[in-house]
């Protein structure tokens, strides 16, 4: 038994000294395939917006001139983006309580092994199957002027209400819709999260006399930092992005109260052919979203060693 | 212990010259030849699928062209983005471009892009052809005219609101406005999404025609602001909003939503381009709808010009690898008699001379076609009155802020803002 489990150990050691150009190519070979996608994926689009952001493109013509950093200089001038970019702002960070506030609070609930904790799961996790097409289109069914519940307050006797037609319950009405499509997959990642809880520490907790809420404050918590630096940070990136629920539900409106950055982004390029300008909105928003999620990370994980201190 | 760097960046510089190489992208007018197999030609066309225009139609429309052309194939694609006028770009960029595309007219942006027509003997009898014109130069052809300025109604309603005459000015509007909320009714349908913003254009044409005829071509030239112009028309409508004649919340409905509101007999009046007919008749309700033209302003003549647009407008992209039968079947979409009659019926369109099966109100709508003084370009408009790509929408998204606040001279200004920043 020893000798069987010490002799591969002795020919990796061995390989590892010799050939290491043929090392150098498996290397190469094993990460060829991923490189290929990076590059496909990210590397060239992220190039080529940057390159059109200097440009005055329309979409259409063979030959974008140079306009050097006009379209940036434009952005700064521009009240539609500054009017997006508060509602982006507000939606990432509304959107990233709820998601996180929901998925932590559902998982809770459902962290158990039985029969109906795999069910809720299953329900719970089921709207982000849908698309987000799907999901904008169903609600403004449901909470449009003459939708389900409209109809239900009317046919009662009560007002319309104005899901839809008021800017300020628009712009509510989208969050809440945007947490109801998405939270499943935050209670996917901390279910997971509170798994890798280690079973001997509540259990030592408990002993000492700890309390439910004292045992979730000061041991589940903590031990979940990592799981809730991953989920706000996704929930965030995310959230910065939204683009086809605001196409389903709002369309923009009422009176483009409602645009996203990711929304004007498409609507600047394809509907108005200004490619160049929607290009530099969408560096824009690539950098704003990278330092977001930067400085999301960082103040989680000074977070999480300041509770391991 | 050396580094497997020089192996990693082989691989880089290996997948950047793939890239390279396999580049389908680029822009428009790299054109590169497509082979067609068999001695068989493709034709490409991107087209708009609507609830009336569906892949199956299409299909079924271009039937018969193959079956008369055996050497032609024609690939209906439907838009793989909102639309075709966002699918196009996309195509373009991508070096990926269709043949042929219907649903948009040509403007200063998209006549580099596709075949001059001008030289085509049929080109010039098709419908709006001449006002279409970009520099002299026929590049959109089209099936037939879209009425725009149109106001449908609800018989039912006005016989119960005592109304026996449908208002010929604006100021009879408002006072058959009043009359209809008084008898219990919403006065005027409306909507979210494009429609506001439309409805408004649509209304104001024959009045706005008559005293600035040359809109669009003024603005261009800034002899007129388009906001300031168009303010007496959003004042009113202001009012009407404060007096309820239209429904303070109708920006939370899509444009199917209010289509069906006034089909099923909520509201009395509906605000809509030719195209409703082919709604119309295919919806079932208790009371017949009427139509009559836009309202004019105290003083002018009525009916006055009614805002036209071309109905099925198609171009051929310069980059055809198939140009010879995408010219084919581009004169037979708008000149062979059964497609076109098809085309007309299957979009609740027009076109002079032709004949074909009308339903009622279709054939008040050619009434009200003929007995037009002349029709006129709206909003972006098209040919060499195009406002900048995207007007339509802006105007759109000021005219909604009547709903949620804004004054009518602010509405104007973001209009004139939009309008000076584009210039």
């Amino acid at each position: 038994m020893t000798l069987t489990r010490v002799a591969p150990l002795v020919t990796t050691t061995v390989a590892r000294q010799k050939p290491r150009r043929r090392d150098g190519w498996v290397t190469a070979i094993m990460v060829g395939p991923a490189t290929v996608l990076y590059t496909v994926m990210l590397i060239v689009p992220v190039g080529l917006a940057l390159y059109l952001s200097l440009t005055d493109w329309d979409g259409f013509s063979a030959d974008p001139a140079f306009v050097g950093a006009a379209n940036y200089l434009d952005l700064l001038d521009d009240p539609d983006l500054r009017r997006a970019a508060f509602v982006t702002l507000l939606v990432a960070a509304a959107g990233t309580a709820g998601l996180n506030l929901l998925g932590l609070g559902f998982a809770l609930l459902v962290n158990g092994v039985s029969r109906a904790n795999t069910f809720f799961r299953i329900v719970l996790f089921y709207p982000h199957v849908l698309s987000a097409l799907v999901v904008g289109f169903l609600w403004s069914a449901i909470l449009g002027t003459t939708g389900a519940v409209n109809n239900l307050v009317t046919s009662w006797g009560g007002e319309v209400l104005p899901f839809l037609s008021d800017p300020t319950w628009a712009t509510i009405t989208m969050i809440a819709v945007l947490v109801w499509a998405g939270f499943g997959v935050n209670v996917v990642l901390y279910l997971a999260g509170l798994q890798a809880v280690p079973h001997s520490l509540i259990e030592a907790a408990r002993i000492d006399g700890a309390t439910r809420r004292q045992v979730f404050r000061n041991v589940t918590l903590p031990a979940l930092g990592p799981s809730v630096t991953v989920n706000i940070v996704l929930s965030l990136v995310t959230l910065l992005k939204t683009y086809d629920l605001v196409v389903s539900l709002t369309a923009g409106g009422p009176a483009g109260q409602t645009q996203t950055v990711a929304y004007l982004i498409l609507w600047n390029s394809f509907h108005d052919a200004r490619l160049g300008f929607g290009s530099a909105q969408s560096v824009l928003l690539m950098l704003v979203t990278g330092a977001l999620a930067f400085v999301v990370t960082r103040l989680r994980r000074r977070g999480e060693l300041a509770v391991h201190q | 212990m050396r580094s497997p760097r020089p192996f990693l960046a082989l691989t880089a510089i290996g997948c950047l010259s793939l890239l390279a190489g396999c580049g389908g992208g680029g822009f428009a007018g790299d054109g590169q030849e497509r082979p067609s197999g068999g001695g068989q030609a493709t034709v490409r066309m991107l087209v708009n699928i609507t609830p009336n225009l569906t892949q199956a139609y299409w299909d079924g429309l271009v039937k018969p062209f193959e079956q008369a052309n055996p050497g032609i194939d024609v690939k209906i694609e439907a838009p793989t983005g909102k639309g075709v006028a966002d699918t196009l770009p996309q195509q373009l960029a991508a070096g990926n471009a269709p043949d042929v595309v219907e649903t948009l007219t040509a403007d200063e942006t998209l006549a580099k892009q596709v075949l001059d027509l001008t030289g085509q003997p049929w080109a010039k009898d098709t419908p709006l052809a001449e006002q279409a014109k970009l520099g002299g130069k026929i590049y959109t052809v089209g099936v037939g005219v879209q009425a725009q300025s149109l106001v449908f109604y609800n018989k039912k309603a006005f016989e119960k609101a005592g109304i026996d005459q449908p208002p010929a000015t604006l100021d009879d509007f408002d006072a058959v406005m009043g009359k209809l909320k008084a008898a219990g009714w919403l006065p005027l349908q409306t909507g979210g999404e494009f429609l506001t913003g439309l409805q408004l254009l649509q209304l104001s044409n024959p009045s706005r025609a008559q005293t600035l005829p040359t809109w669009q071509q003024d603005i261009k030239a800034g002899k007129v602001k388009a906001g300031e112009s168009l303010l007496p028309y959003l004042e009113r409508y202001r009012t009407w909003i404060d007096k309820g004649y239209v429904d303070k919340n109708a920006l939370g409905m899509k444009y199917a939503d209010a289509e069906t509101a006034f089909l099923s007999g909520k509201s009395a009046m509906y605000v809509m381009g030719s195209w409703f007919t082919a709604s119309e008749a295919k919806s079932k309700k208790d009371f017949e709808v009427g139509v009559f033209p836009a309202p004019v302003d105290k003083g002018q003549q009525y009916p006055g010009p009614q805002g036209a647009t071309m109905a099925a407008p198609y171009m051929i992209l310069k980059s055809t690898p198939q140009k010879d039968a995408a010219l084919k079947l581009v004169r037979w979409l708008v000149t062979d008699p059964a497609a076109v009659k098809s085309q007309l019926k299957q979009d609740g369109n027009f076109r002079a001379g032709v004949e074909r099966e009308f339903t009622p109100l279709e054939k008040q709508v050619q009434q009200i076609l003929d007995g037009a003084p002349s029709g006129v370009p709206q909003g972006e408009g098209y040919g060499d009155a195009t406002l900048p790509k995207g007007f339509n929408a802006a105007w759109n998204t000021e005219v909604q802020g009547l709903y949620v606040g804004k004054s009518p001279k602010e509405v104007a200004e973001g209009v004139d803002r939009w309008l000076a920043g584009r210039s």
